[in-house]
């Protein structure tokens, strides 16, 4: 299993416009095309999981995440936003780059943890905040995702 | 949707992640919130399970009376049906059941509150 597998150009979203925390959420979960009471309850439930600790985990890069009934199988979305946002991250640096996943509480093939994993441990290497912010199309941040093979 | 069916829906999310804060395993979600988010298992459990009570407050008796033995008894009170299955019991739905989350339903067969899913 490959993260290639789960993105597609239609979740790739490299010109965010929101200026929060908040509309970056629900500028991400829109990318995933559910229906708005969906998107409402995904929002509260995003919002819940920032409410613990936020989801900024350094360098820009954010993972927001949660398990929802709303998705009927593993759903994942990327966005940047140009001048990053405060995020409230461990390092209090701003985020550009937002990785979401969300899967429903039963999950069949159990993908959810592999994947946040496997997103985490794409972050943690060194070149890829600068790639992120070269990529100039959907397409060439899935020939990222190609190249890292992670 | 029904708002009580949201507030259920809600509920049952809140659970599961509370749940897996709770799970022990080396490569479980408590362990990757707290390596990779740096979040503190307990305190983050101690707050979900306060949110799930102060939800579980806004429910209505009627609801209530259904949910509270429904969730001591399993996990999941509130199940998702795909393709006209229920999968809390994973037995179809009858045929003439319209599928709407306009209205609270339930499954004739686990008692599990159903969500139609899109």
């Amino acid at each position: 299993m490959e993260l290639r597998e789960f993105f597609s150009e239609d979740v790739i979203n490299l010109d965010l416009q929101g200026e929060t925390k908040d509309s970056i959420l629900k500028e991400l979960i829109t990318l995933l095309a559910l229906n708005e009471k969906s998107e409402g309850i995904l929002y509260k439930m995003l919002k819940r999981r920032e409410n613990l600790g936020s989801t900024g985990i350094g360098r820009g890069i954010a993972i927001p995440h949660c398990r929802s009934l709303v998705v009927n199988r593993l759903r994942v979305a990327f966005g940047r936003k140009k001048t990053a946002v405060d995020f409230k991250a461990i390092d209090d640096r701003p985020v550009s780059y937002f990785f979401l996943i969300v899967a429903p509480p039963l999950e069949v093939s159990n993908q959810y943890l592999p994947v946040l994993g496997k997103i985490a441990q794409l972050c943690r290497e060194a070149d890829v905040p600068d790639r992120l912010a070269k990529i100039e199309s959907p397409a060439e941040f899935l020939e990222l995702l190609d190249e890292k093979s992670v | 949707m029904h708002p009580q069916l949201e507030i259920l829906l809600e509920l049952q999310d809140l659970k599961a992640q509370k749940r897996e804060m709770e799970e022990a395993a080396e490569e479980s979600s408590r362990e990757i919130e707290r390596k990779v988010f740096r979040v503190e298992p307990e305190d983050a459990i101690a707050q979900l399970q306060a949110k799930i009570e102060e939800m579980e407050a806004t429910l209505e008796p009627e609801v209530m009376s259904r949910y509270g033995p429904i969730a001591q008894a399993r996990e999941r009170a509130v199940t998702p049906v795909l393709d006209g299955l229920c999968y809390g019991c994973f037995m179809a739905m009858p045929t003439a059941t319209v599928r709407t989350n306009e209205e609270l339903r339930w499954c004739e067969n686990c008692g599990s509150f159903v969500y139609y899913v899109d």
